[in-house]
Order: C-alpha cells, then structure tokens, then sequence
C-alpha cells in the first residue's frame, strides 16, 4: 500500500498524484493507440463508438454527477452537434471549422436552456428538459431548408488537408480518441478550477453553496452549456460516424440511455462515464457473440460429459433456438441494469474501487468503508 | 495549340478512356460461397418500435429458406440465414452489419429494415463488396445510384416506392370517380413526407389543388381535429399517409360525423390487420398496393399450401409483412440459380443485372433489373376492402 504525503495544495489537485497513475494511463494510451493495427474493424466501430459515447458521459457527468443537475435531453444537444455539422458541410464548410461551431453553437443552446432550469429542481427540471429535446426534435422535422425535415440528411466523410478519412479508418478513431481525451483532460482541470469546486458545491448543497458567496444561477448555466458544448463535439462524430442522420435517431430513447450509461459507470467520477460507455456499447455486440458460440462451447462441454455425437448436436440446436429467441438480448441488458442499481449503486468504478482496496488492504478489508453517512445526489440534497 | 501539345492532350485522353472502365469497375465479393453454401445477412427490428414488421418478415425469410434447403438448395448449395436484431437503432444495424461482413462473411444483405438503420449501415457492405439487396424501405437511397461511384450499383429493390404507388392509385381514383377536391392526412415521418410528395407531384400533374392538408404525429390516436378540418374543407377524396391504428382512427371518426367521404390509403394500409381491426369502420377503404393479399379459404394450389405451411411454422397467420420477406430471399435464389454453378459476386450481379424476369408464387408484378435501373417495378394495384376482406379493384396501373 502506497502513503501520499502532501505537503502543498498543489499536491492535493495533481492530475498524476503519483508515478502510477502515468505508467497505468500510459500503458492504456499506448494499447488504444496500437489497437487499429490488431483489431478488426468491427471492433474498432465499437471502440469508436465507446469514445464517442463517453464523450457525451463526460459531458453529462459535468452537469448530472458534478453539478446535480439532472437531464433527459441530451439527445438534442448530440442533435443539434450533428445537424450545425451535416448543415455546414454541405455548404463547404471545412471540417475544423464546422467542428468548433457545432461545439459553440450547442454550447449556446445548453446556456439559454439552463436560464429556465435556474428556478427548477429534481423532477421538474428533468421534466423541462424533456420538453427541450422534443422542441429540438419537432424543430429537425419541420425546419426542411436546414434539416430536410424527415428526410434526414447524408453526412459525407471529413475532408481534412486534402484528404478523407473514412469513418471505419484508423484515423477518424484517432480523431474521436483525441477528442474523448482531450475532454477527459479538461474536465479534470476545471474540476480543479474554482469552477469546478463551484459545480460540486451547488451538488452538495445549494444553500451552503450560496451561502459561501457562489454565484449559482451563473455556474449553473455554466455547467449547462460546458455539458451542452462537450455533447455537441461528440455530436459532429457521432454524425460522420453513422453518416446519415435523421430526427427519429435523437429521441428520448436515447437520453435515457446517456443517463443509463453514467448511472451504470457510476456517477461520481470520469471513470464512470468511459467505463459506462463501454458497457452500453459492447454489451450488444457481446451477447450478440454468446448468441453465436455458446451452443457450440455448450454442446462440445456435454460431449466431453459422456454425451453422444447426436445428443450433443440436439442440445447444441436447443441452445441455439432458446438464444436466439426475440427479445432476449434486451430482457438480459434490462436485468443486468436491474441488478447493477440495485446492488451496485456506485457503478462499476465503484465495484473497482472496492475490488482494488480489497487487494490493497487484504485480509483487512472492511465493507464498511463505502459505506457513506450523507449520500449525495439525492434529488432532496440538490437544494 | 502546338502540335506537340495537341499530341499530349490526345495521349492523355486516350488514357483516360483506357483507365475510366477500370476505375468504374464495381469490387463484388465473393466470401460466403463455399461449395456446400451461400451465406446471407439480415438485420430486423425484433425489439424495437416496428417489430411488427420485423419478426413476420423475418419469420418470412426463414420460411423460403427453410423449402430451398429442403428442395435441394441453389445448385446444390444450401442457404445459410444469419440474422440480427437492430431495435431500430443505426448504431446497432452499423455494427451487425459489420459482425456479419467480418465475421460470418456474408455473401449478401437481403430485406434489412428500416431507413435510418439501412443508410447508417450501407456504406459498409458497399466497401466489403457485399450486395444490398430488397431492404425494407421503400426510399429512394435504396435503388437510385450514382453511375459514377461503382460501388453503389450494389444496390437493388423490389419494393414498391411511396411516391409512385401513390401517384399511380391517385391518377386512377380521380379519372375513375372525377373526384374535385383531394385531400391528404400524413404521418409527420419520413414515410408520410414520401406519400405527401406522390399527392402533391400528382396533383400538379393533373392540375388540380389540393383542398386541405393534415398531418398527425406518430404515436397519435385522436384525429378528430384532422378530420373535422377535412370535412370543412369540403374534401371528396381523403389519401392517407398512414398505417394501421391512424387508418382505422381516421375512418371510425369520419364515420361518427356522418361525413360520407372516399378514403384512399397508401400502401402500409393495404394489411390483413387494417379490415380485420378495423371491421365495419374500414369498409369501403381504398389503398395502394403491390400484390393481392392472399386468404386461406379462397386461396388455390401454392399460395394455399404457402399459407399453411406458414400457420404450421411460426403458429400465427401469414400476412403482407411475411410474404416480403419470403419473396426478398426467394428473389435472390431466383438470381442466384441464373448465376449458375461457379456462382462468384460478379456473376451475381451480371445475373440480377440482366433482365431476366422473376414471377413469385402470389401473382404479384413481374420483378426485373438492368443496368441503369435497380427497382424492380412501379406496377401499383388498387384493392378495396369489401365485406372485411381485400378485394382487387384494378391492377397494372402507373402514373
């Protein structure tokens, strides 16, 4: 077990508090960077669209896990990301460009929406901004000079100095890895900033917050449209990525699952966001996988059990039609979420961080440890 | 210009005439074809908002390719159907799509459904080679390619389009009844966009003007506020861009206001479910449609024996969505057996590409491609539903 012992502020918001944390991070930068010259492109959809989800965790981790502020309308601001993109490129456009607008322009839109949810708490305010994300949605289907209503619209691949970069490419992954770090990074800076502190003041208690002279109308409008920019990002890949977009693509569904992705990953820390994306993401393709192979592995362990060559072929058919009956893929990602808020509230961060001390602390491990007199985040602690 | 120049333009262009038929060259792939089997995809919506239409179509697909296997297979080599559930989401038809190019090795994609979920995920198949063939989407995208980006001529559909089924019962309907005043209530979706454009094309076509135009959201279930503006606007025709429930909303409420008016559906109406929920609030409806809808007492030879065999295997009546699907998969054995014994990709695609007409077993329009056009027909019938049945009013009509 390793001490730290700081003897500065400076040591108490390190973004590396020890040489570890620089060997572990540089060994997972060094494996995601090699990852397009071993994995398949199948694969490396997925891990694309992990960063982009994750993008938009960290987003929603700013607003929902660091400022309290919970919302059901993050699908908007993906969309609005999304169409600023497909819209200017169709008018040439070039993609730096069109990139840093979308982020601004959601931003903006994040800002005016948090205005009104100054005065709204818990429940209302996620009322509101459901409301918000179905204005935006009928705003895509009827506004057809822009977003060719229900139509959609086809996004071609980035142009970037002379070149494209193909959406299953290893530089468009490179892309969405720069821009996911890239927002980790400053996250965790203005986390560290007075900013920052201001945000998970205003979570913890809004009247201790105010009265300790923080401004909260004023961060939490900040909190709005840094959550809303940093959606907006993840938006412009989410959109060269699928490359079509349509206004039935952005709807509550999927903010419900943001916000399913960062109550899985646990909502206390960026590890939550990325480790709930890739949940979201690769449960799909990996129950999908157990679908393919596991009558084979099934039938080949009843073989070695002593059951014949027919038998075997028989179970082996019977697995197969029970796993590929309707329905179930979604019947066992509804009890996996199930189980995981109700007996790992924390996400799986938290499952890790205990799992770590357990090891660390070994055999002195005590449950207790997690065990939190105040629990935050709570709807009636938002005040 | 001096000479040498001139015989530096010559030389160029001459160049250029020799690379352009190889760089229009279409790469079609040939994984998925073993001596003992052809490989095809599909991805359905089985959990999402339309697996209503998802898991009879898919049950459709594995029906035909059930009975190829039994007869013996495409020249001796058996069919071999993976199929994904996409729940409507592009993300996931992506990714589906590209575990069945890289994994499974696919040799075709055939009646995958939805727009966004067959856009989001076509350009995949199209670097792999692989054919797109009969989605379940009736939009343009899914046939109309650009001859000058060859891979795109992977592309083919059998599936009647919104815009031209609706031209075509539209012309028919107003020249038959003389009708002055049409009007249209549509989805607000991009299928009901596609139905108000073939109401509209066809209408300044024929010069006349459109009285009222009404719309309703998905998920809608009161449509008294649209109908009760219809009747005001004194329409004598009302075109419905709708599917089963708004139908049957639709007509019921022009029913309990004692308007007596003629409703004209688009195709998606044109399903056992619509007379057969709907009951006397439907009669009389008109709707567009691709091929008559076969019933188990009244049908003769193989469309009976098809419907039984059908109730036997997944233990629910056939209807519209089942028999697509079954003659998606059944339109490429048809291609599949003209490309002969050495099937590759390109055989496949001269094949489809060649004329050659298919005739499936429910008399609908006969399905043919060429090189320039990737829909099969823009053949439209009228039906009737005519004492809770669908009756064949008139067939062969184009606009």
């Amino acid at each position: 077990m390793r001490f730290l012992f700081k003897t500065d502020y400076e040591d108490d918001i390190r973004l590396f508090p020890h040489s570890g944390y620089i060997y572990t991070y540089g060994l997972l930068l060094a494996a995601l960077l090699l990852a397009p010259y071993v994995l398949s492109s199948y694969l490396m959809s997925q891990l694309v669209f992990v960063c982009i989800y994750a993008t938009v965790g960290v987003g929603l981790m700013i607003l929902t896990g660091f400022t309290g502020q919970a919302s059901l309308g993050h699908a908007a601001f993906l969309a609005i990301g999304a169409y600023t993109a497909a819209y200017l490129q169709q008018h040439n456009v070039p993609f730096p460009v069109y990139f840093l607008a979308a982020g601004l322009l959601t931003g903006v839109v994040g800002a005016l929406v948090g205005f009104p949810a100054l005065r709204l708490q818990g429940i209302y305010l996620v009322i509101a901004t459901i409301s918000f994300a179905f204005i935006v949605e009928e705003i895509l289907a009827r506004w057809e000079s822009v977003t060719h209503g229900n139509e959609g619209m086809r996004v071609k691949t980035i142009q970037l100095l002379g070149t494209s970069m193909s959406r299953d490419g290893p530089v468009f992954y490179y892309l969405c890895l720069a821009v996911l770090v890239l927002t980790i990074v400053g996250t965790l800076n203005l986390l560290r900033s007075p900013t920052g502190r201001a945000f998970v003041a205003i979570r913890d208690s809004e009247t201790a917050a105010r009265s300790m002279g923080i401004n909260v109308a004023l961060y939490k409008v900040k909190s709005f449209a840094i959550s809303a920019a940093i959606t907006g990002f993840a938006g412009v890949l989410f959109a060269h990525k699928l490359s079509f977009i349509s206004p039935e693509m952005f709807t509550l569904q999927l903010s419900i699952e943001f916000i399913i992705m960062i109550l899985i990953g646990g909502t206390f820390s960026l590890h939550g966001a990325v480790l709930g994306a890739i949940f979201l993401v690769m449960i799909d393709p990996f129950l999908t996988y157990l679908k393919d192979d596991m009558p084979g592995v099934i039938a080949g362990v009843a073989a070695t059990f002593g059951a014949g060559t027919e038998r075997a072929a028989h179970i082996q058919d019977a697995v197969a039609a029970f796993a590929s009956a309707n329905g179930l893929k979604g019947a066992i990602y509804g009890i996996i979420i199930v189980v995981f808020v109700l007996f790992e509230p924390l996400g799986l961060y938290g499952r890790w961080l205990k799992i770590k001390l357990f090891f660390q602390l070994f055999p002195l491990y005590k449950r207790a440890t997690f065990k939190r007199q105040k629990i935050y985040v709570k709807s009636e602690r938002n005040r | 210009m001096s000479k040498s120049l001139k015989a530096l333009g010559l030389a160029v262009s001459a160049l250029a005439l020799t690379c352009l038929p190889a760089a229009a060259q279409t790469k079609v792939t040939n994984e998925g074809i073993s001596p003992t089997e052809i490989v095809i995809g599909t991805h359905q919506d089985l959990s999402g908002p339309i697996k209503v239409w998802g898991v009879p179509v898919s049950n459709g697909m594995k029906m035909a390719v059930e009975e190829i296997n039994a007869a013996g297979g495409i020249n001796g080599r058996k069919i071999k159907l993976i199929l994904e559930d996409n729940g409507y989401d592009p993300k996931k038809a992506v990714l589906a799509s590209q575990k069945m190019v890289e994994r499974d090795k696919i040799f075709a994609m055939i009646g995958a459904m939805g727009s966004p979920t067959v856009l989001a995920a076509q350009d995949v198949l199209f670097d792999a080679g692989v054919l797109q063939l009969f989605p379940l989407t009736a939009a343009e995208f899914t046939f109309k390619f650009d001859p000058s980006k060859p891979q795109e001529r992977l592309k083919f559909n059998n599936l009647l389009p919104y815009v031209e089924s609706t031209r075509a019962a539209l012309k028919y309907m107003v020249e038959w009844k003389n009708f002055k005043k049409p009007c249209i209530m549509h989805q607000d979706d991009e299928y009901g966009k596609n139905v108000l454009d073939g109401f509209t094309q066809q209408l300044t076509t024929m010069k006349l003007q459109p009285a009222s135009v009404t719309s309703y959201k998905r998920g809608a279930s009161d449509f008294s506020a649209q109908v009760a503006k219809m009747k005001a606007d004194g329409c004598d025709l009302v075109v419905l861009g709708t599917v089963i429930r708004e139908t049957i909303g639709a007509m019921g409420e022009a029913k309990k206001l004692g308007w007596d008016v003629t409703f004209l559906g688009a195709t998606p109406t044109n399903v056992l479910e619509v007379p057969a929920l709907g009951k006397e609030a439907v009669e009389g409806l008109y709707a567009a449609s691709g091929f008559e809808i076969p019933y188990e007492d009244t049908a003769k030879g193989k469309v009976k024996d098809w419907l039984i065999n059908y109730k036997k295997m997944f233990n629910a009546d056939a209807n519209t969505q089942a028999i697509i699907g079954y003659n998606a998969v059944m339109t490429f054995a048809f291609y599949a057996q003209k490309a002969g014994k050495d099937l590759t990709g390109q055989k496949m695609l001269d094949a489809l590409e060649s004329g050659d007409k298919f005739l499936d077993i429910f008399n609908s329009p006969p399905t043919k491609f060429s090189k320039t056009d990737h829909l099969a027909n823009t053949i439209t019938q009228v039906q009737q539903v005519k004492g809770g049945r669908w009756v064949l009013v008139k067939d062969n009509l184009m606009f």
